[in-house]
Order: C-alpha cells, then sequence, then structure tokens
C-alpha cells in the first residue's frame, strides 16, 4: 500500500511542478497588415464561423478555453496552435503569393468538405467548432466567390 | 532562349555519335566542340528533369491507387525542389521557379506525409499539376509532355495533369476509370 501511496504522491508532485510551466500564449493585438480580411471580404455570418471553429488554431489571436490553465492540456493546445498555423495562418493570409492564396482557399473548401477540419478531436472539447451543413456551405461558397475574386485581380494586374 | 534547351536537349542523343565521331578525328575539333558545349551546359542547370521525373512518377502511382508510392514520389519530388541548382536562372526565372516553389513543395511535402490517405492526396495533386503545368511551359521539360483533362473529377469540377504518354492513364479516378480524359496540349 505505501508503494501505491509512493506512486500517486510522485504523480502529484509532478503534475503540481508543470503547473508552473504556462506556455507563451498565441494572443497580438489589433489586426495584423497581412490579415485575410484586408485582402478578401468576409461576410459577418463567415467571419463569425470562422471564428467560432478555425481561428483559434489558424491565426495570431487564440481564444483560449479555461482548461489550457491546466497542464498538460495548454502544452497540447500549444502544438495544436503550431501546427495549424503552419500549415495556413489566417492573420498572414496576405503575405501568401496569388498562387498559394488559391491553393489555401481549396484546401479550406476541401478540409471542409471531407470534414477533416475542424479537427474531430478539437471538436469534441470544443462544441462550438462543431459546424452544420449550412454552416459549411456558407464556408465553401464564400471560398468558391473568393477564388473567383483573386483570380480576376490577377489577370487584370 | 528554352526553345533552344529543349531543342539542344532533344538533338542531343542523335548527335552524340557524329559529335563522338568528329572530336575523335582532330585535336582542334574537340577544343571546338568542348567551346560550343558551354553555354549549352550553362543552360543545361536550368533543366528542371528531376522534378518532372518525380512529378510523373507520383503521377503513375495515382493511376495504380498505390498511396505508399504516391508517399515516396511525394517526398523524391520535394526534395526535388530543394536541392534545385538556381545559379544559373537570371533573375525573372527565379522568381518564377520560386513562386512555384513555393506552393509546389508545400503539396509534395503533405503528398509525402498523407500516404494512406490517396483522397486527401490527390486534392494536393490537383494544385500541384498546375504549378507543374506553370513550370513546365516556363522551362521546358526536355521532353514532349502532354496535358490531360479529367472531366469527372471532384463532382465534374474537372482536373488536369501532366503525362509523358499519349494514351490515356487517369491519375484521379484511378483504376476505377482508368482511360476517361482526354489530351488538351501537347508540351514541347
Amino acid at each position: 500500500m505505501s508503494r501505491i501511496k509512493k506512486i500517486g504522491l510522485s504523480i502529484l508532485v509532478v503534475f503540481s511542478a508543470i503547473q508552473f510551466m504556462q506556455p507563451v500564449r498565441n494572443k497580438s493585438v489589433g489586426l495584423s497588415a497581412t490579415d485575410i480580411s484586408k485582402v478578401l471580404n468576409i461576410p459577418d455570418s463567415v467571419q463569425a464561423i470562422l471564428g467560432n471553429a478555425c481561428f483559434d488554431c489558424h491565426s495570431n489571436n487564440t481564444n483560449y478555453p479555461w482548461y489550457v490553465n491546466i497542464q498538460p492540456m495548454g502544452w497540447l493546445m500549444t502544438k495544436h496552435i503550431r501546427q495549424g498555423k503552419a500549415a495556413l495562418n489566417f492573420s498572414e493570409f496576405g503575405s501568401y503569393s496569388a498562387r498559394r492564396r488559391q491553393s489555401k482557399l481549396k484546401s479550406i473548401a476541401d478540409q471542409i468538405s471531407d470534414g477533416d477540419m475542424p479537427l474531430s478531436s478539437y471538436i469534441w472539447m470544443h462544441k462550438k467548432a462543431k459546424l452544420t451543413n449550412d454552416e459549411k456551405g456558407l464556408i465553401i461558397n464564400w471560398v468558391q466567390r473568393s477564388k473567383d475574386i483573386l483570380s480576376i485581380k490577377k489577370l487584370k494586374e | 532562349m528554352i526553345v533552344s534547351v529543349i531543342a539542344f536537349s532533344a538533338c542531343n542523343n542523335s548527335s552524340n555519335k557524329s559529335a563522338e565521331t568528329q572530336s575523335a578525328k582532330t585535336d582542334s575539333g574537340t577544343t571546338a566542340q568542348t567551346k560550343s558545349a558551354v553555354p549549352a551546359n550553362t543552360e543545361a542547370t536550368v533543366s528542371i528533369k528531376e522534378i518532372v521525373t518525380a512529378y510523373l512518377q507520383l503521377k503513375n502511382a495515382f493511376t495504380k491507387d498505390d498511396t505508399n508510392d504516391a508517399a515516396a514520389a511525394g517526398s523524391s519530388l520535394e526534395a526535388a525542389f530543394k536541392t534545385f541548382d538556381k545559379t544559373g536562372l537570371t533573375a525573372n526565372q527565379k522568381k518564377t521557379f520560386e513562386d512555384v516553389e513555393d506552393d509546389a513543395g508545400e503539396h509534395a511535402e503533405h503528398i509525402g506525409k498523407s500516404g494512406g490517405n490517396i483522397a486527401h492526396q490527390r486534392e494536393h495533386f490537383e494544385m500541384l499539376s498546375k504549378d507543374m503545368y506553370d513550370l513546365v511551359k516556363a522551362f521546358g521539360a526536355g521532353q514532349v509532355l502532354y496535358k490531360d483533362f479529367c472531366p469527372m473529377y471532384n463532382n465534374n469540377k474537372g482536373a488536369f495533369w501532366i503525362s509523358e504518354t499519349k494514351e490515356i492513364k487517369n491519375p484521379y479516378l484511378g483504376k476505377a476509370m482508368p482511360t476517361c480524359g482526354t489530351m488538351k496540349e501537347e508540351l514541347k
């Protein structure tokens, strides 16, 4: 019994110790000059969906849930954000080349219609990120319009 | 200039023999040959052959529905972009190349990492094919290629790909619809 107590105690010690190791927050003040909203018109309905379901991992501003204060949850979130931003960062969309903007937009539509994004593991913890079929349709239509607008712009250049 | 590169590499095989016999004849002939070969060599560094080869390998893996081969070819394509020597490029060529590389390299990497999910790999292959088309148009492939179109892929939105064979082998629908598609353009 005392062995189990010892193990229990050491787990508690480690758990308490890691609480002091809080990861740096993904927060920035104001919209960056390269934000997607500076390049593309985003209707409020679409903006709301993106804000609820996408921006936490795909922008420079995360709306942190309470449990990230508990480690290792915060670390996991940090990892999600790092990987998410590497693949697509809405705050830096304006810095992508015309070619990459098209690719990223197409990937957004593909991922959403395939049901691969938002990640099911993420939805499980963040119910607000779960998209209804109507919401998916709104995003996909907006993406298609945006792709057309960007390619027309490019032709005019 | 691109035309001359293609013309040179196209004639290369047939003219090699006569060049060898010529240079074997006289010493001065050899010097002349080497001299004339210099500019051709510097242009040959613009060859995107390795990139094209890796792309075609990838395309052929998709025609066989082979997700693991596709992943391997995706990784070789990513490597081919990374190791491509840009030193011989003019400023304009470099810009064109890097614009494509920036996007295509990412698709190749992604395909390499997405073994097991061929549908997702193909989504990136579609975007990659557009990049490859622009790259081949800008630099020439050093071989005859064909731009093929499959009207059925992606809920009848359609998509194209680049092939080395005249015969249609569909990389998007694979074994389900191997001959679906038409040749749209011959890229010389």
